[in-house]
C-alpha cells in the first residue's frame, strides 16, 4: 500500500458554463481516513464529488487518487479501481436486480472471477439483507435498501476512495442508522471515505475531519470532537 | 426617465421619451433598404430565362417551407416532419379545385390557408400529448399517410400527378414587370420573412422561447402554453399550405414532391442553415434546392458530394451556418457584461399605489392535501395549511419531507390526489398554473427556469405577459404598429427597472447563460416582481447564494412585504428564513408537524430532533 | 390462409431484423440511424458482386456481413458521435445520418450502376410444402434466423454482463460511465451489431429482390415501421414482434384486398397502433399491457 493520500485535491476550480461553481478547493483524505464535506444546499459539495469522478470538467487544479493523477481522465477510467461514487438519489439501474447492480460495479474486474466473488461476498456480509434480495428488481427496494445497494456497488469496484453524496437523504432514522453502522464497519476495514452531508450528526459519527463549504469555497476545517464538545451550534454559523 | 405605474394590471404609459427609440430610425432605414433590394432582385428574376426562374422560384417556395418549420422547431422546439403533408394539401387542393371548378386561383388561397391551418392546429394539439421524438414521428406518419393517399386515389392522379393551374397573366399595364408568378412567389416569401422578423422583434418572442426552454416559467407567468403551441403550429401549417398553393403554379404536382423525404429535407434546410434565425432557413433552402443545378457533375457524384457536405456542415457547425455567423458577429460587436460584484444596493422600490391591507385574512389555504406517486408511500398526507394575507409563511423540513411537492401543488404544477387548494377563497385545485397567475400568484423555481440565450431583461419581460393586452395578436406586425413600439419600450423599461430594483442593474443586457448563479436568482425574482403579484411562492430562493447575496435577498423580501405582498417560502437556510417569517410550518415525511411562529418552531423539541442540530 | 400467414412471417422476419437493427443503435445512443437501410443494401451488393466474380456464395455472405458492420461503425464515428459530443440532446444526427445514407446509396449506384443485378439464390430454389401451403427454404431460413438472432440478442442483453451494461447505458449513461462503462466503445459494438442484423436481413431477402442500390430506403422504412409498431424504442426485441405482425398483416392485406395493398397497408397499421399506443404495442404504459392483471410489488416496508 503506497503512502500517498487516498485523495488529494489542489486548487480546484470547476463549474458548468462560464462561471465556476467551486473555487480554489484544496484538501486531502489520507489512507484509511474519513473526511466530511458539510455545507448548505447549493454550496458546491456535489460539484466537488462530480469533478473528482470526472463528470464535471474542471478548469484549473489537480486531483490525485493514490499515486494516479486523475485530472484529465474520463469517468470510466477513474471508476476502474481509483474512485467510486454513490451519488445523490442513489441512481441504481432500477430495471435490474440487486445482484446485477452489484456485478456491474465490478465490471472492470470481470475477468478475475474469484476476486469478484470475494467482493460480492463481502458486500453481502456487510448488508445481509441484500443477500435475500439478490434477484429482486431494485425498483422494488425501499430507500434504505437502495442505499445499501449503492454503497455495495461502489465497493465492488474495489476503489481507493469512496465518494458518498448525502447517503442519509430521504431516509428514515432507522435506515440512516443502518447506513452509518455499515460505513463505520467499512472504516474499520480500512476504507477511505469522502462524505458529503447536510446532516451534521451523521458526519460527526463517521468522520475524522470536517470541512465546511459555503458559496463554492471551503471556509473552515473542524474536528468532530470539537463539535461534539462545543455543541452543534458551532456549525450553525455556517449552515442555515 | 420616469415610469409611472398604477397598481392595476391595466395600461402602462411613459411620461417621457422612448429610450429604445434611439435605434428606431436606423432600423427603419435598414428595413427599407432590404425591401428595396429585394424588389430589385424580384424584378431581375421575373425578367430572366425560364430555367433560372424555375430554379429561383423553387428555392423561394422551399424557403417559405423552411421558414414555416423554423417557426415551430426553432422558436417552440417542436420538431415536426409534417411540413410535407401541409405542403401537399395546399398544392393538391389548389390543383384539383382549380381543375374541377371555374374558380379564380386567388380565392383558393384563403381556402388553403384555412384547411391547412385547421389541420395544423389539430396536429399541433397532439404535441400536447406526446413529446419530442414521438411527436416528430407522429408528424412523419401524417406526411406518410398523405403521400400514400395521393399515390393511390384517382382524383390525385396517382404517381403521375396532376398538372397545376396556370397563373393568371398581368394586366397589360403591369406586363413590363415580367412573369407574374415570379412576383407572386417572391412577394409571398417577403411576407413570410416579414412575419417571422416581426415576431422575433416583438415581446412575443421571449414568450415563445420561454415555452421552448422553460415551460414551467412561462406557465407560472400566466402564459397559456397549450393554446399558443396549437396556434403557432396552425400558423406554420398555413404557411406551408400557402407554399403548396404557390408550388402548384410551377408545374406538375405529384406525390414524390411531398413525401417524407421532402419533410426531412426541409428539416435539413433549417438545421444546416441555422435553426432559430431569420435567414438561416433561406440559406439552407438555397443550398438544398440549388445544389444539383450549381454543381453540375455526374449525378451520383453530385449526390455523394451533397451528402458529404451535409455531414460536414452539421458536424462542424451544429448551430447552422447562419447561427455560427450570428454568434461570431455578436462576440465581435458586443463588449462582455462587466463582471463586477454581483449585487449593488437596490434603489428604493417605487411605492405601489394599491394598498393591500395585511388584514390577516386567509389568502392561500390547503385542506387535506394527499399526494403520492402511484405505488408506494404517500409524499404528502392530510396536509393543512393556512397562509394569511400580508404574511411571510415559511415551509421547512428535511430533504424528502415533501415541501417542494407541496409548493408545486400550491402553484398548480401538481394535482393532489385528495384535498383542495384555495386562493383568496376560490378553489383552484386542478387548474393550470397559468390560471394561478390570473389570480395574482407567481412563483420562483429552485433551479432557475429561464431562457439562457436571451438577456435578463427579455426574460423579465415574460413576467409582464399578462399585463399587456393582445401581445399575441399584434406580434406578426409588431414593428409596424405605433402601439407596438410604445408597449415594447415600456415593457423593456419596466423590466430593466425591476432588474435594477433587485440589484441586477449591471446585467440587463447580459444573456442569462452568461450570468452567475446569484444573478439568475435575482432575474427570477425580478420577473415575478415586475407583475405586481399579490402572492409569491419561492422555492429555496437562497440556494447557492453567497452570504452577502442572502442578506440582500432578505432585504428585498422585506421590501415586498412592506408593499403587502404575501409570500410562501420553502427554505433550508433557517438563519435566513426565520427572521422574515410571521409563521413557519414544519413538514416531515409528508405530514405537518407544527405550524407556529419562528421562535416557537425553533424551540420545539420535536423539530429540533428532526433536524438534529440544524438551525 | 396458412399460406399468407407463413409468407407473412417470412417477410415479417426481414422487417423485424431491420427494425431490431434500428432499435439496437437507438437503444444505446438515442439516435435513429437513417443510414440503417444502407447497411442492408451494402451486404446485398457485396454478395452480388463477389459471387459474380466467382467467389463462393458463403464466403461472399461472410464478407458482405462484415462490410455491413464496417459501414455501421463508420456511420457512428462520422455521423453520430460528433453530434452527440457537441450536445447529447441535439437533433443534428437527423441531418448527418441522412447525409451518410445519401453518400452510401449513391456511391453504390456509382460503383455498381442503378439497375438490378443477380443475387445467388442461396436456398430460394428449394420448396418446402407445409400442409396446403408452400414456402421456399429461404423463407424458412428467414424465419429461423429471425428467431435465433432475436433469442440470442435477448439472451446476451439480459444474461451477460456486457448486455446488462448496455441496459445500464440505455437508462442512465452518466451513471454507467461512473461505474466504468466506456460508452463510446459500447456504442461502437451496438452499431456493429445493428449492421450485422441489417446485413443478415439483406442476405435473406436478396434472392427475392435481387441486388439494387436503392433497396436501402424501402427496407429502412419498413424496419422503422416495425420498430414503432412493436415498441422497439424501449426494448429492441419488441421490434421483431412488430415486424412479424407487420409482415403477416401486409401479406393478409395483399391476399384479401388487392396486390397493391401492401404498399399502403403498413402505414395504416402504423397509424392505428400509434393512436392506440403511441409508444408501440409492447412498451410500458401501453394500453395492451394494461389489460394484464396488475403486478403488485412484493411487500416492502413503508419506511426504512
Amino acid at each position: 500500500m503506497s503512502e500517498a493520500p487516498a485523495l488529494q485535491v489542489s486548487s480546484l476550480f470547476a463549474g458548468y458554463g462560464r462561471f465556476d461553481v467551486v473555487r480554489d478547493i484544496g484538501f486531502r483524505v489520507e489512507q484509511g481516513e474519513a473526511v466530511g464535506l458539510l455545507g448548505p444546499n447549493g454550496a458546491g459539495k456535489t460539484t466537488v464529488l462530480r469533478a473528482i469522478m470526472g463528470l464535471v470538467k474542471h478548469r484549473r487544479g489537480t486531483i490525485r487518487v493514490g499515486d494516479a493523477d486523475v485530472s484529465a481522465l474520463p469517468p470510466h477510467r477513474i471508476a476502474r479501481g481509483l474512485a467510486a461514487i454513490a451519488p445523490e438519489g442513489r441512481r441504481l439501474f432500477l430495471d435490474q436486480s440487486v445482484e446485477d447492480n452489484l456485478m456491474l460495479g465490478a465490471f472492470h474486474l470481470r475477468r478475475d472471477r474469484n476476486r469478484v466473488q470475494e467482493l460480492l461476498e463481502s458486500v453481502y456480509a456487510l448488508f445481509p439483507v441484500l443477500r435475500n434480495y439478490r434477484t429482486r428488481r431494485s425498483s422494488f427496494l425501499s430507500g434504505g435498501e437502495q442505499q445499501m445497494v449503492a454503497i455495495g456497488r461502489m465497493l465492488m469496484s474495489d476503489p481507493e476512495i469512496l465518494l458518498l453524496d448525502e447517503p442519509s437523504e430521504a431516509l428514515s432514522p432507522v435506515a440512516v442508522d443502518n447506513v452509518v453502522r455499515a460505513l463505520i464497519e467499512l472504516r474499520r476495514r480500512g476504507a477511505s471515505l469522502l462524505l458529503v452531508e447536510q446532516r451534521v450528526d451523521v458526519a460527526i459519527r463517521l468522520c475524522d475531519r470536517l470541512y465546511i463549504m459555503t458559496h463554492g469555497e471551503i471556509v473552515d476545517e473542524m474536528n468532530p470532537e470539537t463539535v461534539r464538545q462545543e455543541g452543534l451550534g458551532i456549525i450553525n454559523k455556517y449552515l442555515g | 426617465m420616469k415610469d409611472r405605474m398604477d397598481g392595476s394590471r391595466g395600461q402602462i404609459s411613459l411620461s417621457a421619451g422612448v429610450p429604445t427609440g434611439r435605434l428606431a430610425p436606423v432600423r427603419r432605414a435598414r428595413g427599407a433598404i432590404f425591401v428595396a433590394a429585394y424588389l430589385v432582385l424580384t424584378y431581375g428574376i421575373a425578367q430572366s430565362s425560364l430555367n433560372l426562374q424555375a430554379l429561383a422560384l423553387v428555392a423561394a417556395v422551399f424557403s417559405i417551407l423552411a421558414i414555416s418549420l423554423d417557426l415551430v422547431a426553432g422558436m417552440l422546439g417542436l420538431y415536426s416532419l409534417g411540413q410535407g403533408g401541409f405542403f401537399a394539401i395546399g398544392a393538391y387542393l389548389t390543383t384539383i379545385v382549380a381543375a374541377q371548378y371555374e374558380v379564380s386561383v386567388f380565392w383558393l388561397l384563403p381556402a388553403v390557408l384555412v384547411v391547412t391551418g385547421v389541420s395544423g392546429a389539430l396536429i399541433g394539439a397532439m404535441s400536447l400529448r406526446v413529446s419530442g421524438l414521438y411527436f416528430a414521428i407522429t408528424t412523419f406518419v401524417f406526411t406518410l399517410v398523405l403521400t400514400v393517399l395521393a399515390t393511390d386515389l384517382s382524383i390525385t392522379g396517382g404517381l403521375q400527378g396532376l398538372l397545376g393551374p396556370a397563373f393568371p397573366d398581368f394586366p397589360d399595364s403591369l406586363a413590363p414587370l415580367g412573369t407574374p408568378v415570379a412576383w407572386c412567389v417572391m412577394l409571398a416569401l417577403l411576407v413570410a420573412i416579414a412575419l417571422v422578423w416581426n415576431i422575433r422583434r416583438s415581446p412575443f418572442y421571449p414568450v415563445l422561447l420561454a415555452i421552448r426552454d422553460a415551460e414551467p416559467f412561462a406557465e407560472a407567468a400566466g402564459v397559456r402554453t397549450a393554446v399558443i403551441k396549437v396556434g403557432v403550429f396552425g400558423l406554420s401549417a398555413a404557411m406551408a399550405g400557402a407554399a403548396g398553393w404557390l408550388f402548384s403554379f410551377l408545374g406538375v404536382v405529384s406525390p414524390g414532391q411531398f413525401d417524407w423525404a421532402v419533410s426531412l429535407n426541409i428539416l435539413v434546410m433549417v438545421l444546416v442553415g441555422g435553426i432559430n434565425t431569420t435567414l438561416g432557413p433561406i440559406v439552407g433552402a438555397m443550398f438544398v434546392t440549388m445544389f444539383p443545378a450549381v454543381v453540375n457533375i455526374d449525378p451520383w457524384l453530385q449526390e455523394i458530394l451533397y451528402g458529404a457536405l451535409s455531414i460536414f456542415a452539421i458536424t462542424m457547425f451544429p448551430e447552422g451556418v447562419v447561427g455560427l455567423a450570428k454568434r461570431r458577429l455578436a462576440a465581435l460587436l458586443k463588449p462582455m457584461a462587466r463582471e463586477t460584484a454581483a449585487a449593488e444596493t437596490p434603489m428604493a422600490a417605487p411605492q405601489v399605489a394599491r394598498t393591500v391591507e395585511a388584514d390577516g385574512a386567509p389568502i392561500v389555504e390547503c385542506r387535506g392535501i394527499e399526494f403520492g406517486y402511484g405505488v408506494g408511500p404517500k409524499v404528502l398526507r392530510n396536509v393543512d395549511l393556512v397562509v394569511r394575507r400580508g404574511h411571510i409563511h415559511g415551509l421547512i423540513g428535511p430533504n424528502g419531507s415533501g415541501k417542494s411537492t407541496l409548493a408545486n401543488i400550491i402553484a398548480g404544477r401538481l394535482r393532489p390526489q385528495a384535498g383542495n387548494v384555495l386562493i383568496k377563497g376560490v378553489p383552484v385545485t386542478g387548474q393550470a398554473p397559468s390560471e394561478r397567475a390570473r389570480l395574482g400568484m407567481r412563483r420562483t423555481f429552485q433551479a432557475a427556469q429561464l431562457v439562457r440565450e436571451l438577456p435578463t431583461s427579455r426574460n423579465v419581460m415574460v413576467g409582464l405577459y399578462n399585463g399587456v393586452p393582445r401581445i399575441v395578436r399584434r406580434a406578426p406586425v409588431w414593428p409596424l404598429l405605433p402601439s407596438g413600439h410604445r408597449d415594447a419600450a415600456s415593457m423593456l423599461a419596466r423590466a430593466e427597472q425591476a432588474l435594477r430594483a433587485v440589484g441586477a442593474g449591471n446585467w440587463v443586457d447580459a444573456r442569462v447563460g452568461d450570468v452567475p448563479h446569484g444573478i439568475e436568482q435575482l432575474t427570477q425574482l425580478a420577473s415575478v416582481r415586475v407583475a405586481g403579484p399579490e402572492i409569491i411562492v419561492l422555492d429555496e430562493p437562497a440556494t447557492g447564494l453567497s452570504m452577502s447575496e442572502v442578506d440582500h435577498l432578505a432585504r428585498l423580501l422585506g421590501q415586498l412585504k412592506a408593499q403587502g405582498v404575501t409570500m410562501i417560502i420553502i427554505e433550508h437556510q433557517t438563519r435566513f428564513l426565520f427572521p422574515l417569517c410571521d409563521q413557519v410550518t414544519v413538514l416531515n415525511a409528508g405530514e405537518v408537524i407544527l405550524t407556529s411562529t419562528a421562535e416557537a418552531v425553533r424551540a420545539d423539541p420535536t423539530v429540533r430532533q428532526i433536524y438534529l442540530g440544524e438551525g | 390462409m396458412l399460406q399468407f400467414v407463413l409468407s407473412g412471417l417470412a417477410i415479417g422476419a426481414i422487417y423485424g431484423l431491420m427494425g431490431m437493427a434500428l432499435a439496437i443503435s437507438f437503444y444505446v445512443t438515442r439516435v435513429i440511424n437513417f443510414a440503417q437501410g444502407q447497411m442492408m443494401m451494402v451486404a446485398i451488393m457485396i454478395v452480388s458482386a463477389l459471387t459474380a466474380a466467382d467467389i463462393s456464395p458463403w464466403l461472399s455472405v461472410l464478407i458482405g456481413l462484415v462490410c455491413a458492420c464496417v459501414v455501421a461503425v463508420l456511420s457512428y464515428v462520422l455521423a453520430v458521435r460528433p453530434i452527440l459530443a457537441f450536445d447529447r440532446f441535439s437533433f443534428g444526427w437527423l441531418v448527418s445520418t441522412l447525409g451518410f445514407a445519401v453518400v452510401v446509396e449513391n456511391a453504390a449506384a456509382y460503383v455498381w450502376g442503378p439497375t438490378s443485378r443477380a443475387f445467388p439464390p442461396i436456398l430460394n430454389d428449394i420448396s418446402v410444402p407445409i400442409g396446403d401451403s408452400v414456402l421456399t427454404a429461404q423463407q424458412l431460413l428467414a424465419i429461423g434466423a429471425a428467431i435465433v438472432l432475436t433469442a440470442a440478442f435477448e439472451l446476451i442483453r439480459k444474461r451477460t454482463l456486457f448486455g446488462k451494461l448496455g441496459m445500464a447505458i440505455a437508462v442512465d449513461p452518466e451513471m454507467a460511465s461512473a461505474i466504468g462503462a466506456n460508452t463510446t466503445a459500447v456504442a461502437i459494438v451496438a452499431f456493429a451489431l445493428s449492421g450485422l442484423f441489417a446485413g443478415v436481413a439483406g442476405v435473406l431477402i436478396g434472392p427475392s429482390t435481387f441486388a439494387n442500390p436503392y433497396l436501402g430506403d424501402t427496407f429502412g422504412t419498413y424496419g422503422f415501421i416495425a420498430m414503432m409498431i412493436g415498441g422497439g424504442t424501449e426494448k429492441p426485441a419488441a421490434a421483431m414482434f412488430g415486424g412479424l405482425l407487420l409482415g403477416v398483416l401486409a401479406e393478409g392485406a395483399n391476399a384479401t384486398i388487392n396486390s397493391q395493398a401492401s404498399d399502403w397497408f403498413p402505414f395504416l397499421v402504423l397509424v392505428v397502433i400509434l393512436i392506440v399506443s403511441p409508444r408501440g404495442l409492447f412498451s410500458s404504459g401501453s394500453a395492451l399491457l394494461r389489460l394484464r392483471p396488475a403486478r403488485l410489488a412484493p411487500g416492502r416496508p413503508v419506511a426504512g
